[in-house]
């Protein structure tokens, strides 16, 4: 762990977050909060729509429109994330939090996988899904808003550690 | 309805899942944001320095020796507003004598200062001017 961070803190993009301008941080966070917010926006909207609110919009129609948002904004994150913690990398080891967001993040993204892979996300388009296929929707949009919550909870707590 | 019990125990899962976060952020935490993490009483300590100031977010920092052998962390504002105050990355020499006022860090065991005013020889620096 330490030597990751310390790996991370020497690098190009450590000795850039640091040493190129007062306000670069603040930017850079800037764009991590915009990125974590269009993800966990899209990721309530379309959780919330998995769980059985608000049935009478299609799936595969309010897919189309918060899939892309989430993917975006994930992507922005990471990145501007991966920036934020090399700044000083080494002053983040033994904090709990990010023992409890980088996992949740891991789960958050094997949850996506597990959606993308399963029968009733497949046939979004194409039929009626049944009752059991509602139901398993259902579970991944719950473990997918319990691991989106937890991950960002733990995100924000970091600075307070 | 099968569909009504189920949502309901995926609230309870989310519930929980909340909770459990919630209860582990609200042990008393020590903070480089905010001064919840630091001591009311005002304190100074003055030093050499190890490490020249850095403009590096979230916090402007430097590093002293101090006259107890133990090296302590100078956290000062936000980079901009350290800026402003006048400080420049790397501008106080290592081996510079300064003095850092502000509150220590509630854990005895962490040698940091949040400082609310600098001064090294006749400069003082007021990085948070409205707090003194």
């Amino acid at each position: 762990m330490r030597e990751l961070a310390e790996w991370m803190q020497t690098s190009a993009l450590g000795h850039f977050m640091r040493e190129s301008g007062a306000w670069t941080y603040a930017v850079v966070n800037l764009f991590h909060i915009l990125g974590v917010a269009s993800l966990f926006g899209s990721v309530l909207v379309l959780d919330l729509r998995l769980m059985g609110v608000g049935r009478r919009i299609p799936l595969a129609a309010l897919a189309d429109a918060t899939v892309p948002v989430a993917t975006a904004g994930f992507t922005v994150a990471a990145i501007t994330g991966v920036g934020l913690l090399a700044t000083k990398a080494t002053e983040y080891v033994g904090n709990p939090f990010l023992v409890i967001k980088f996992p949740a993040i891991a789960l958050g993204l094997i949850n996506v996988l597990a959606l993308r892979l399963s029968p009733a996300w497949q046939a979004r388009r194409q039929r009626e899904l049944s009752r059991r296929e509602l139901r398993q929707l259902s579970l991944i949009g719950g473990l997918s808003l319990a691991c989106w919550l937890t991950a960002f909870t733990a995100g924000r707590m970091i600075a307070y550690w | 309805m099968r569909t009504q019990s189920s949502r309901r125990r995926f609230a309870t899962c989310l519930i929980g899942a909340i909770g459990a976060v919630a209860l582990l952020a609200a042990r008393p935490v020590s903070a480089h944001h905010g001064w919840g993490g630091y001591l009311d009483a005002e304190f100074e300590i003055t030093g050499t320095v190890e490490s020249s100031v850095s403009l590096a977010g979230p916090h402007a920092s430097m590093t002293i020796r101090a006259a107890d052998g133990h090296v302590w962390n100078v956290v000062l504002a936000p980079p901009p507003r350290s800026q402003q105050a006048g400080l420049k990355d790397g501008m106080i020499p290592v081996g510079a004598k300064v003095t850092a006022h502000g509150h220590r860090h509630r854990d005895n065991d962490r040698f940091e200062i949040k400082t609310e005013r600098l001064t090294w020889g006749d400069k003082v620096f007021n990085v948070y001017p409205d707090r003194t």
